[in-house]
């Protein structure tokens, strides 16, 4: 018997998928259609399957140290053809869900992040020190056009989100090596850096994505949020930069290339979250899995989008105290943004990473072919 | 007969395909019919009354009609069901499967026509049995099957002996906590609900019920079954053990009619499941063991009496094992879902773990494994169950492997449940008289080595003695014969109910494994079909499946040599010997198969419309055309309970086949007697071909051994084709099925390339 596992269920991490969006998991009877249909699973993959089962067990440890749950990108095929309803793409949402949770730095974050009845508690937060610093934070000169910087002092908010990006940095750095542990715990394999560029590359052009069956259009989507995001968050943080060494100085003209770029961003993603949006709310199947987690993330990229466009506008239409208004909700927004990012459904932008670049090698590459089940080993 | 009248169809193609007038004139001719007609469309009223009129007559005394199967139109020529009717099926058989104006379909439909003629002047008016008959029902069981079947039989009007060996009616039903569930949704178990029943049979009527009851001797045949049941008599203090308790016994004669065999089942032997871990510690129960524990009060570990944390089921514990039992009992899946409920209602926090081979829920009960399979802490997986071994803080381990989860797991719980499957409480009658022979042979027999022998097959039998449920006095041994597995049934698709002994009906657990619900449906099937019994014995009627036959066999005794084939070869026990060894015909066990006439070396059994010589005649009334004519002949006996009707089939699918073959039905093809094989290749015809049901274990005779006995008595017909210097080809026995009919051309096609390849039978013209 010495060869032999010893399970021992986690009833706890069962009640806690099965409550988060994973309520049909104990549906599956192991048919191992979803991994037929799967696009990601390889031959000697029984993705999902074998997680759907290791999840109805309560195999936690299995499943955290897990790559795999990671590589899918909820494309809902195995969903569609599932001849028992027990969702598994949502099962596998909701083991990400526990799993951003689980790593979570510090964890009472994590808990609280993942917890709906905490959701007002999270924004008071920002909403404070976003009014302390407009009601008692020194401030310079006020400049003859209404700016931002006359209610929101610039050199305040640069300390703050340097503060908020050095914490985040770290909440990550923790989580990832928790991460890696579990993986290795798990059988995984170490990084490697040619892997890495494998998996960023795949990131880039979404080519797995694109053998999405059940919704193909979600890949634009997620792409136009992707880069809009990428390339705003390349821009805050140089723009942040450039303003603290004194070499720039907000707002920047419309004319300058700089501020071309980062409109054309905000643009992009805009269009990107919105195609989300619709997708989530077109679908009705979809609306109905929707959970707290998912909503919580989406609902406050698209409010950060939207704010900041909107502020911008409302700047270059001078409504002063509307715009301040609006600014201030940007502000807290992309304050719980980033704050909460370790422990939202924006960390899998890390997990999924790390995770791919790490099965880079196992898992089904990506081809023209869609799934095909072979018969070797009946 | 002698004044048979021939009528000749001319409807339905026959008259464009043959020429009726031909066919005639040749049955007024060389077939010397007192009549003979053709009618374009005779089983129109004009065509049937013109038949009518001619019995009005006395014109003819039976009536030949050639147009369709006998299987078709018998209302449209039943007449006043007294007149004897031969059909010769010149439609199906000849103008529907044959080249139209034809040399060889003419010369077909006039050897059927002669056959015929001759079968109606072979036919003798069938004398019915009459005697006397009880319509009262004996139920063996007082379980859910036979309280089931004893209240149906009772509403229906009939009065019914219900005989319970234990002191309660209820049988195992009674016994349980919960039964599986009746009513939608289908999601929770159901109260079992046997109270109810008990008192309605225990109030009813027409119901005399014998608890603490067992049978100790029955006599008869169905409609006059004489049953002796033996009941305490209550006088006698229950503590004198042994023999003093024969003497406590009172006895009962009835008699009765027909008999449902409800006896249940008794759970596998646990003590064969040590490699499961049963023994190990009392943690390891069984599934009824569990059931008992529930029923009486909460479910705790046997070994401390501390509540149960988690519990491990064992599906299949013994089941579809070919080193237990090879079968499924259908209910251990049910059984342990439903059992998974009482620990979840107790402790809503504890593991309950399933390993199962298949989780088999069939129909409704899908609904309720979805209901177990939604609950967070069932958790289910196949896999087998590799050992139970103790484990830390008095827990049971027990390793899966092949598990869905992946790797060999081991799981640490408070109990473990083996789900263990269902043994019919049946006896084993053609055993337990294997037995009795072999112990009277250990004494008697003439040389040493045989008493030796005798012996040893005594001591491998014993464990059959004192099985006996029915004790009846048939030849063949006192109880059911059992088929496979161990269960009386005797077809389980096409006949359920029917036992090997007519009459006698077997009905809920010991004729399949099934769960209440089932056996109550079970039992009223089997009501019915002994119901069916007494009336068609009431009449003197056979029952299923000639159901209605009127015939019956006689034994011209005189010539009898005792030889014990006929006695031994009727799968119904219908023939009892006397101390010589001569049969004793019981007509009401008769399913009239013809198995007796096929055994008799002596041919001294005949039905009045079938036998030996009947047949022999209508052998002889094939006419066999000259070696040089090049036209070969072929006899084919047909069973007509499928090979027929399948032949009919490929008459109207338009299949053509060789018209060199001449087909004869038989009852069954066990009632083949070997002696027609001589006549046919004596007479120059140049093969005979067999066809039959199915036969071993999954068989399909209606007869159950029908087939397989025409098959080992061919291997005697080989000697007679030495004798007369015959090539083996000319003989070919094969197994068809009624849904089979597309197989048959090329099978008449195969054997008439054989047939022509062995070239023409030599003694064709002496």
């Amino acid at each position: 018997m010495a060869d032999a596992v010893l399970v021992q269920p986690d009833t706890s991490f069962i009640k806690d998928v099965m409550a988060s969006g994973g309520g049909d998991l104990k549906k599956c009877f192991q048919c191992g259609t979803c991994t037929a249909v799967c696009a990601l699973a390889a031959d000697d993959q029984t993705f999902p399957r074998r997680q759907m089962i290791a999840a109805q067990w309560g195999q936690k440890d299995r499943l955290m140290g897990d790559p795999a749950i990671w590589l899918c990108h909820d494309c809902g095929d195995c969903t569609a053809q599932c001849p028992r309803g027990a969702r598994p793409s949502d099962v596998c949402g909701a083991i990400r869900r526990a799993a951003i949770k689980h790593f979570a730095f510090p964890a009472a974050l994590g808990s609280l992040v993942a917890n709906p009845k905490a959701l007002v508690l999270l924004f008071v937060l920002p909403a404070l020190i976003f009014l302390a610093i407009a009601f008692w934070a020194p401030r310079g000169a006020a400049t003859p056009e209404a700016e931002f910087a006359n209610v929101f002092p610039i050199p305040v908010l640069e300390a703050l989100f340097f503060a908020v990006s050095g914490f985040v940095l770290l909440a990550f750095a923790v989580g990832m090596a928790r991460f890696a542990k579990a993986l290795r715990a798990g059988g995984g394999g170490g990084l490697v850096a040619a892997a890495l560029v494998a998996a960023v590359v795949e990131i880039a052009t979404h080519r797995r994505f694109a053998q999405c069956g059940a919704q193909r259009q979600r890949r634009l989507g997620h792409l136009l949020t992707l880069y809009g995001f990428l390339g705003l968050a390349f821009m805050g943080t140089a723009v942040g930069m450039g303003t603290m060494l004194g070499v720039m100085r907000t707002p920047l003209a419309l004319t300058n290339p700089l501020k071309l770029f980062a409109n054309a961003c905000a643009a992009v993603i805009l269009a990107g979250v919105l195609l989300l949006l619709a997708e989530r709310l077109m679908d009705p199947a979809k609306r109905a899995a929707g959970t707290y987690f998912d909503w919580f993330f989406l609902v406050v990229l698209a409010a950060v989008v939207a704010t900041g466009i909107g502020s911008e506008l409302l700047r270059l239409a001078q409504a002063a105290v509307v715009m301040y208004v609006v600014y201030f909700i940007h502000l807290v927004l992309i304050f719980a943004l980033f704050l909460y990012a370790p422990y939202s459904k924006f960390a899998h932008l890390a997990y999924r990473t790390v995770a791919m670049a790490i099965t880079h090698s196992t898992f089904r590459s990506p081809g023209p072919t869609s799934p095909v089940v072979t018969n070797a080993e009946c | 007969m002698n004044k048979p009248g021939v009528y000749i169809c001319g409807g339905c193609g026959m008259g464009q395909a043959l020429d009726t007038a031909k066919l005639s004139k040749l049955a007024a001719g060389e077939c010397k019919a007192a009549v003979s007609r053709v009618h374009p469309f005779l089983c129109s009223p004009e065509g049937v009354e013109q038949i009518r009129q001619d019995f009005a007559a006395g014109a003819v005394d039976a009536a030949v009609i050639a147009a369709c199967s006998p299987r078709v139109k018998q209302e449209a020529f039943r007449l006043d069901g007294q007149a004897i009717i031969e059909r010769v099926n010149i439609r199906e058989h000849v103008a529907w499967c044959q080249k139209p104006n034809d040399e060889d379909t003419q010369m077909m439909a006039e050897d059927y026509l002669r056959m015929g003629v001759v079968r109606a002047r072979k036919t003798e008016p069938p004398e019915p049995l009459a005697e006397p008959v009880s319509r009262t029902l004996l139920v063996v069981g007082g379980g859910m099957t036979g309280i089931t079947a004893a209240l149906e039989a009772a509403e229906a009007g009939y009065q019914v002996v219900l005989v319970e060996k234990e002191a309660q009616l209820g049988g195992f039903v009674a016994t349980l906590k919960k039964r599986f569930p009746v009513l939608a949704p289908y999601t929770e178990p159901a109260s079992d609900g046997i109270a109810e029943k008990i008192s309605a049979v225990t109030a009813h009527p027409r119901i005399r019920v014998f608890t603490s009851a067992k049978i100790t001797r029955t006599d008869g045949q169905p409609g006059m079954f004489d049953v002796t049941v033996a009941q305490p008599s209550g006088c006698v203090a229950p503590e004198t053990p042994g023999s003093a308790e024969e003497h406590s016994l009172k006895a009962v004669l009835l008699r009765a009619g027909a008999i449902v065999l409800a006896t249940g089942w008794k759970p596998y032997d646990a003590a064969r499941l040590g490699h499961l871990g049963y023994g190990l510690t009392p943690d390891v129960v069984t599934n009824v063991e569990l059931e008992r524990m529930a029923a009486a009060g909460a479910i705790t570990r046997p070994s401390d009496g501390r509540p149960v944390e988690s519990v491990l089921f064992v599906q299949c514990a013994g089941s579809r094992d070919k080193d237990h039992l090879p079968y499924c009992s259908s209910v251990c899946c049910m059984a342990t879902l439903k059992q998974a409920t009482y620990i979840r209602e107790q402790n809503p926090e504890a593991r309950v773990y399933i390993i199962y081979k298949d989780l088999r829920t069939p129909g409704q009960y899908e609904k309720f494994y979805r209901a177990a399979q939604d609950h967070p802490l069932n958790f289910l997986t196949k896999g087998e169950v590799a050992g139970v071994e103790k484990g830390p803080d008095g827990q049971l381990a027990v390793t899966v492997t092949g598990s869905l989860l992946g790797e060999k797991i081991q799981l640490n719980v408070d109990l473990v449940v083996l789900a263990a499957g269902m043994v019919p409480n049946a006896a084993d009658g053609e055993a337990i008289r294997a037995l009795e022979e072999a112990t009277v042979r250990s004494v008697k027999a003439e040389t040493a080595e045989q008493r030796a022998d005798a012996a040893r097959a005594a001591e491998q039998l014993k464990h059959h003695a004192g099985t006996q449920i029915l004790n009846l006095t048939y030849r063949q041994g006192p109880d059911l014969p059992v088929l496979r597995y161990g269960f009386p049934d005797s077809h389980f698709i096409c006949f359920p109910y029917e036992t090997r002994r007519t009459g006698i009906y077997a009905a809920g657990a010991v004729r399949a494994p099934m769960d209440s619900s089932a056996a109550q449906e079970d039992a009223l099937g089997a009501a019915l079909k002994a119901i069916q019994a007494v009336e068609l014995a009431a009449r003197g009627r056979a029952v299923h499946p000639r159901a209605g036959d009127i015939t019956y066999p006689a034994f011209f005794l005189q010539r009898c040599t005792q030889c014990k084939r006929c006695t031994e070869e009727c799968p119904f026990g219908t023939l009892d010997e006397d101390e010589k060894g001569t049969p004793k015909p019981n007509p009401y066990r008769c399913r009239r198969c013809g198995i007796c006439l096929g055994a008799c070396p002596e041919r001294i059994v005949s039905f009045k419309n079938y036998s030996v010589d009947m047949i022999a005649s209508m052998i002889k009334a094939i006419e066999v055309p000259e070696e040089d004519e090049d036209k070969p002949r072929a006899l084919v006996f047909m069973c007509e309970n499928d090979a027929y009707p399948a032949l009919d089939i490929a008459g109207m699918n338009r299949l053509r086949y060789d018209a060199s073959v001449r087909v004869i039905p038989l009852r069954c093809l066990g009632s083949l007697n070997i002696v027609w094989i001589a006549d046919a290749l004596s007479r120059g015809i140049d093969g005979v071909l067999l066809v039959g049901c199915k036969y071993g274990d999954d068989y399909q005779c209606h007869f159950t051994r029908g087939s397989e006995l025409a098959n080992q008595r061919l291997e005697n017909v080989k000697e007679t084709l030495e004798r007369l210097q015959l090539e083996p080809e000319r003989l070919q026995l094969t197994q068809l099925a009624i849904d089979e009919a597309a197989r048959l051309p090329a099978l008449i096609e195969g054997f008439m390339d054989r047939l022509r390849k062995a070239g023409p039978n030599p003694y064709k013209g002496m």
